[in-house]
């Protein structure tokens, strides 16, 4: 343990390469702004997969590491759909996960948005339309907005966030 | 004999059942007719999976199971369609009435259920647990999947094995290289061509590249649910780091694409520079972790898988080698040359799982070191013939087993077993003995995929 701090010490607080660090903190600061005025400084958040093949979640995994760390500007993944203003739906919407999906949707409290992220709910992923599939969501649900990507990374999952924060 | 995979084929008049051992592959026609099987369920625990799905799937009968509820096909699905029947070809499915699913239970006088999911509390995959507890004591666990069946052995059939790769890239996010090396050594033995060397090579590194973005992520989620979040954020930042490096390489943070025959230069120096680096962080990680006997009171004996249930389950990868058995695809003349060593623990219990994992990061940096190289070849493929063919590889979870069958240069059949669909059935075996707060420590601790189990 005394090596830990030893080591944290020693190294302070790094930057990444700083046009990056400045882009993505002018990025962080209007987002911040944005959830201040339009969600009393909380954005909370409930990630659904919906049958992703888990890169999605992946990336949104790694908003959380020290490089993105997306909770200093309020923005928060919680645990249930009643404690959130935005639904984050992933994956194709197969048969069987649809009703569960329709279900999550309806426990969130008005009001409340959709945000489809990657490119499986879009139904624009390499996938074939079966009939194990019901993607595209907007069939089944009311999207104010799409991330894009394949899986979008952390930085276009921000920029896809501060995107629908300007929307509203 | 280890059982591998057991799954059925449509061929016109009649199926084809194949079960796919250690050794041997044993192959057993029944007409269509009467398409009744005996289940192997009593020798192999986990043909059970196999077979239910093959019910689903083909309608084929499992005549002396004890287990007949459908697997794949949900309360929703319509329970007389059969999707993998070569003459379904429907795209659209309406919902079915809702026929209620019997769970797993055990009854009694102060003993309660308890549903977990398929919608989880943070960010992953969804899928079902369903408990039978004894005050905080869990007595029994069901694991239910396929909720994010995506029908994707049907959705590759007719196509060409180039058209399918991007389908098989996208499989399980996790083991995207893995995935697409299976696709790349049927895709060689469909052609008849030599693997060359040094594209063996740049494979094999990347699928080490791989285990370790999966293995240093879990290194830092296991110690997170027992609640010790500072090594999440230590390791959440190595795997990102990882990462980056695959994007370097691959031009993708998965390696979507990565598998392909195209000579691709790398710069050996800076990946010396950069593995020994990692080398020297993931040593600093595992001297402090080691250290902190609160984190593995809280490891130690928790969810415990015995050597002799985990051979019976036939189970595979970091769970079956955390359990003392030696058994790793990886084991072969090639990757000996090139540094690896079979890791192994002997107790089983969440422990032995993160110390396999923390071992294996270990050993895929020395085998990166040996394989980097920087000469090249050119290939060039004949054509595709027509044929059976299969292929194991060892993803960041365990052994991959793919089969394509390709009829007129096109698939006929695409079967593939995840290392997941294994363990998921051992699963269970993990609970007893274990109280209900310990459950995400121990699933965490075996880290299966949903997606490549419910495919
Ligand atoms: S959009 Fe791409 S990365 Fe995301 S779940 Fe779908 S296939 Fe996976």
């Amino acid at each position: 343990m005394i090596k830990f701090w030893k080591k944290r010490i020693k190294l302070g607080t790094l930057t990444e390469d700083l046009e990056f660090d400045t882009q993505l903190n002018e990025i962080q600061k209007e987002i911040k702004d944005h959830v201040h005025k339009k969600f009393a400084g909380s954005l909370a958040i409930r990630m659904v997969d919906s049958g992703s093949c888990n890169a999605c979640e992946a990336e949104c995994n790694a908003l959380s590491n020290p490089y993105y760390d997306l909770e200093r500007l309020g923005i928060y993944f919680v645990a249930s759909p009643r404690h959130a203003d935005v639904m984050l739906l992933s994956g194709i919407m197969t048969f069987n996960m649809t009703p569960h999906v329709l279900e999550a949707y309806k426990q969130i409290p008005e009001p409340k948005w959709v945000i489809t992220l990657g490119d499986c709910p879009a139904m624009q992923a390499p996938f074939d339309k079966n009939f194990a599939i019901k993607s595209p969501a907007e069939e089944h649900l009311p999207v104010a907005h799409h991330i894009a990507g394949c899986p979008p990374d952390p930085k276009e999952i921000i920029k896809g966030i501060l995107s629908f924060l300007r929307k509203i | 004999m280890r059982l591998i995979a057991r799954y059925a084929k449509d061929r016109g008049n009649d199926f084809e059942i194949v079960t796919i051992y250690e050794h041997e592959v044993h192959k057993e026609a029944v007409p269509k007719a009467d398409p009744a099987i005996k289940t192997l369920a009593k020798e192999h625990p986990s043909a059970i999976w196999f077979e239910r799905k093959m019910s689903d799937d083909f309608g084929i009968i499992i005549k002396d199971a004890f287990d007949k509820r459908p697997l794949v096909h949900q309360e929703r699905f319509p329970h007389t369609v059969y999707p993998m029947l070569k003459d379904f070809k429907e795209d659209v499915l309406e919902f079915a009435e809702y026929i209620p699913y019997k769970y797993e239970a055990i009854r009694g006088d102060g003993i309660f259920q308890v549903s977990v999911g398929p919608i989880h509390a943070g960010i992953i995959e969804p899928g079902h647990f369903h408990f039978s507890q004894a005050g905080e004591g869990i007595l029994h666990q069901e694991v239910r999947h396929f909720y994010k069946y995506r029908g994707i052995e049907k959705m590759l059939e007719g196509k060409t094995l180039f058209d399918a790769k991007l389908i098989i890239e996208r499989i399980s996010g996790n083991e995207s290289i893995a995935y697409q090396i299976a696709w790349r050594d049927i895709l060689f033995s469909a052609c008849g061509n030599e693997l060359p060397l040094s594209l063996r090579k740049r494979h094999a590194f990347l699928l080490e590249l791989e285990r370790i973005i999966h293995h240093v992520t879990d290194l830092g989620f296991i110690p997170n649910d027992a609640g010790f979040g500072a090594a999440l954020a230590y390791a959440s930042k190595l795997s990102e780091e990882a990462r980056r490096k695959m994007k370097e390489l691959t031009g993708h943070r998965f390696g979507f694409g990565a598998i392909d025959l195209e000579n691709i230069f790398y710069d050996t120096a800076s990946l010396h520079e950069w593995l020994a680096e990692l080398e020297e962080n993931i040593i600093f990680f595992e001297d402090w972790i080691i250290d902190i006997p609160s984190l593995w009171d809280r490891f130690d004996t928790t969810g415990i898988l015995k050597t002799e249930k985990a051979v019976k389950y036939d189970t595979v990868g970091v769970v079956a080698r955390a359990s003392g058995i030696m058994l790793d695809r990886r084991a072969e003349p090639f990757y000996l040359e090139h540094g690896f060593e079979m890791v192994t623990e002997i107790n089983g219990d969440v422990g032995a799982r993160y110390k396999v994992r923390m071992n294996e990061v270990k050993n895929s940096i020395k085998i990166m070191q040996h394989l980097l190289v920087d000469n090249t070849a050119e290939v060039e493929l004949n054509k595709v013939k027509d044929g059976e063919y299969m292929s194991f590889v060892e993803s960041s979870i365990g052994e991959l087993f793919m089969a394509i069958d390709i009829k007129d240069g096109r698939i006929n059949r695409f079967f593939v077993r995840d290392p997941s669909f294994m363990n998921w059935q051992a699963l269970h075996l993990m609970m007893p003995n274990n109280i209900i707060a310990d459950f995400p420590l121990i699933n965490k601790s075996c880290d299966l995929s949903y997606a490549g189990n419910d495919l």
